[in-house]
């Protein structure tokens, strides 16, 4: 592929100085109720540019993109394309300016064809739009941007590579000269990933600009002309891509103020790590566990892993690389496609959460309201929910509501929330006392091993002090935790031990009193450490 | 508007009930409208009814054999309820269960003691039969059971219509709509009460138990609330809906077999009179608690009786089903709004409803 007009072949085309920039934002601030989701942000995107926008999760990425997609209106600051003051009522409005945007879960009707779904909501789209003329119109189209597609698939039976393609190819179909990807190579092979890349090098050729959302640090420098990083809902700074290293970036963008506050002394008296080689056999293990989601892409590869009694093992890692997977299989809720599950050294034969719970496996869910509770049910029967096949609430096949009753009365006072009566729906209580309450009723179970995913999300500071403090009394009582977190600070100060998950696969295991914040980013970011300290606790 | 209103998040039995009791005052303020429109004098019609449905020994029999199948395929509906799923198709499993009790009655001579039982075991089992196929499909294979309940009722209406008039019909009279008379009937306890009427009271109330007070009902509960929390605490769900489905169908089922060896005496094409689907309205007005389902279809059957009332007045079969539309509307009305409170302005907390 060479373009004569341009000496190197897919690189940024020559600018004429002057030129405005594509898309510049000033001072951009959006709050949402005792959240500041960004505050003061200013950038611009060049056109001939590939901005890749850097960042943790909740750092303020998705708000800003809503921002300029039109999705959201900014409580501050202004936007200019082009050098022109814009607002945007609605989505159509910043499609008509030419912004367009690809999500990281595709937005197309699968049962719909792959010419029917680029012709949807198009004003474009001829009044008498016979399935021919869709069609030979989508071909035209994907000759002229170069997507290949097939016009006539249905969405449903494609690729997610060749589902993106789609998805890019509408944007662009819309006349877009500022296309958004967010983490778009997630979904991809790697050859696909090579593809993507060629044809955003094309795009931007022509005099268009991208902003990239991503967290692979090797893609972005890769591909990218310049790096912004966002921590915290704030502007942290612009860098050309150039300037670089995969190593620097990790460190920026999660080397905030870290209080390192080590949670991890033990009060005297407290159980001791059982991982003394001599000792009985880890409380819980996997062994090379894999499995896979419904479209059979593989979530969990190979992942070999240890948890002991007495100790914390802290899962970091970008969101969606195999957490909720790891920690169904770590509670018996999802069956695995390869490898086993050992509980005391022993190999459980079946993925069956009442008999993980039996054999003391506790378990704090991602989304207490979705999973972990029943929203419009009264604390007592929610409080019920481990317990109500045994003794004393459960006897003869029986429900005995009293004892119901008198146990989400116990758990209530341990947990020490204050509610009008045990009869309220729970979906009436805070976040926070759900959380405590899902978090109580738990610990009573995890006789063995808790499994905490994300306990401290959407909680207030005091709320999550109280929740750690159960984790680390749990602990020292002998008891074996899994804290998966997103939460850098939080992991450091708790867990003695940190996994760190991408793309599925465990990259290592590290000793978290002497880990490093580099280390830990690039691991998240998909790169081995170089000669981390990794302890031999991982991979056993 | 001068107030805003003010959505509560829960609402007091007490609260509840009295929007309920200005929902049915408002829609029968509208029927007595258009019965005064109509040219008929509704204090007439209202004394008639009232003195002929409660005020007579007659008028509270037929309450009751109407009541008798409307609790059970309300029951039938809120036991599926309970667990996220609608029954759609309790009028196919009463005729399924009229059709296997027939099958006995007809040709299974014996004594009334021995094939009494043998008449609802198999009306029962043809029950869950006809049931058993949306329940599997509903289960495993997420098939939604709404389509596949209902329209397997026309199937069996069609069924029912063809053996009464085909294969099984009477032979004796020669009679052409129906078969002949079961030789053997469920005994009468009162007037023409018979034992189904207590019985059917009692399958209620211990479903009330069982859907409050036992492990399978507690399980029913938690996967109708949010299967992924049944889910987490390794309820099996799927055999749940199974149970609760089948439950469903064996109790409609057993309707119909009180429906025809108690009331009817013989099987005949329209048999169900529509109860499976009044079932629905009961299991509505329920709102999904078994011990509800009393007063709800105790309203319902006043409803059918005064119906039958009405059209000795000349008025319209459809006059009934006009009448449970207006009531079933106006407390879905009256529910939503019992949410509300005007925040501001104290006004507007009775007159809503009323106003058509």
């Amino acid at each position: 592929m060479t373009d004569p007009r341009h000496a190197p072949a897919d690189g940024p085309p020559p600018i004429a100085p002057g030129t405005p920039p594509i898309l510049q934002l000033q001072g951009i601030c959006k709050y949402f109720p005792g959240v500041i989701a960004n505050q003061d942000v200013s950038l611009d995107v060049a056109p001939g540019e590939i901005h890749a926008l850097l960042g943790e999760n909740g750092a303020g990425k998705s708000t800003l993109m809503n921002v300029v997609t039109g999705i959201y209106q900014p409580d501050g600051g202004e936007i200019i394309l082009d050098g022109y003051g814009q607002s945007f009522a609605a989505p159509q409005d910043a499609i008509r300016a030419g912004i367009g945007m690809v999500h990281q879960h595709f937005k197309l009707v699968p049962a719909f064809t792959v010419a029917e779904n680029i012709h949807l909501g198009w004003r474009e789209t001829p009044f008498r739009a016979s399935a021919k003329t869709l069609e030979s119109r989508t071909r035209a189209l994907s000759e002229r941007f170069g997507f290949s597609v097939r016009p006539d698939a249905v969405v449903a039976d494609l690729s997610a590579g060749e589902q993106q393609r789609v998805e890019i190819l509408r944007v662009l179909a819309r006349q877009a000269r500022l296309l958004i990807l967010d983490e778009p190579t997630a979904v991809l092979t790697p050859a696909e990933t090579r593809d993507l890349f060629r044809a955003l090098r094309a795009f931007r050729a022509r005099g268009n600009a991208v902003i990239l959302i991503s967290h692979k640090l090797d893609e972005v420098i890769d591909i990218s002309d310049r790096i912004s990083i966002l921590r915290a809902g704030r502007h942290v700074g612009t860098w050309r891509t150039a300037d670089c290293t995969a190593a620097g970036l990790a460190t920026i963008m999660v080397g905030r103020e870290i209080v390192r506050r080590d949670l991890r002394a033990r009060a005297p008296g407290a159980a001791a790590i059982a991982r003394d080689p001599g000792a009985a056999a880890p409380v819980l293990s996997l062994r090379g566990a894999s499995c896979r989601d419904a479209r059979g892409i593989e979530t969990l590869r190979d992942v070999t892993l240890d948890v002991h009694g007495g100790e914390i093992l802290g899962i970091a890692g970008v969101a969606g690389n195999g957490q909720r997977e790891l920690t169904q299989v770590l509670t018996g809720m999802m069956p695995l496609s390869a490898g086993t599950v050992l509980l005391d050294g022993a190999p459980v034969p079946l993925a069956d959460p009442a008999a993980f719970a039996r054999a003391g496996i506790g378990h704090i869910p991602e989304d207490r309201l979705r999973s972990g509770l029943a929203p419009s049910l009264d604390i007592t029967d929610n409080m019920a929910l481990r317990e109500y096949a045994r003794p004393p609430i459960g006897r003869h096949g029986l429900y005995d509501r009293a004892a119901a009753a008198r146990l989400a009365g116990t758990i209530v006072a341990a947990a020490e929330v204050r509610v009008p009566d045990l009869a309220t729906p729970i979906r009436n209580l805070s976040g926070g006392n759900q959380q405590r309450l899902v978090a109580r009723r738990e610990i009573r179970i995890a006789s063995r091993v808790l499994v905490a995913a994300y306990p401290s999300r959407g909680l207030d500071i005091g709320a999550i002090a109280t929740v750690l403090r159960y984790l680390t009394d749990l602990r020292d009582q002998g008891v074996a935790v899994v804290l998966v977190s997103e939460d850098l600070e939080e992991l450091l100060n708790v867990a003695d031990r940190i996994g760190v998950l991408f793309h599925g696969r465990l990259m290592a295991t590290i000793d978290a009193a002497t880990a490093d914040m580099e280390t830990i980013g690039l691991l998240m970011g998909g790169r081995s450490a170089p000669n981390g300290p990794t302890s031999g606790g991982g991979h056993a | 508007m001068a107030g805003t209103l003010h959505r509560l998040p829960t609402v007091t039995p007490a609260r509840r009930l009295a929007w309920r009791a200005g929902a049915i005052a408002a829609a029968l303020a509208i029927t007595t409208l258009f019965l005064a429109l109509s040219g008929r004098d509704p204090r007439l019609l209202a004394d008639l009814v009232v003195r002929s449905a409660v005020g007579s020994r007659f008028g509270l029999e037929d309450l009751a054999l109407f009541l008798t199948p409307l609790l059970l395929t309300g029951a039938a509906v809120t036991v599926t309820g309970r667990i996220g799923v609608w029954n759609i198709g309790a009028e196919g499993q009463f005729y399924a269960g009229a059709i296997g009790a027939t099958a006995v009655g007809l040709f299974l001579p014996g004594p009334a003691w021995l094939v009494l039982p043998l008449m609802a075991a198999c009306g029962i089992a043809c029950g869950m039969g006809w049931i058993l196929l949306p329940a599997l499909a509903r289960a495993y294979a997420g098939v939604n059971e709404i389509i596949t309940t209902l329209l397997l009722n026309f199937v069996a209406g069609l069924l029912t219509t063809y053996l009464a008039v085909g294969p099984w019909h009477d032979r004796v009279t020669g009679a052409l709509a129906s078969t002949g008379r079961l030789p053997v009937r469920i005994p009468e306890i009162w007037g023409v009460v018979h034992w189904g009427f207590p019985i059917a009271l009692a399958i209620v109330l211990a479903l009330a138990w069982l859907t409050t007070r036992t492990r399978w009902g507690y399980q029913i509960t938690i996967g109708g609330a949010n299967d992924q929390a049944a889910r987490y605490a390794g309820i099996p769900v799927r055999a749940r809906i199974l149970g609760a489905m089948l439950l469903s169908g064996g109790l409609a089922a057993l309707a119909g077999m009180f429906e025809v060896a108690g009331t009817v005496h013989r099987l005949q094409g329209g048999l169900a009179n529509n109860f499976g689907y009044f079932g629905i309205v009961v299991a509505v007005l329920a709102r999904g608690s078994c011990l509800n389902v009393l007063p709800a279809a105790l309203l319902m059957a006043f409803i059918l009786d005064a119906g039958i009332v009405l059209q000795t007045q000349q008025l319209t079969a459809s006059a009934v089903l006009a009448i449970t539309g207006l009531v079933l509307f106006m407390i879905a009305i009256a529910d939503e709004l019992a949410h509300y409170r005007p925040v501001t302005v104290r006004r507007a907390t009775t007159g809503a409803e009323a106003r058509p």
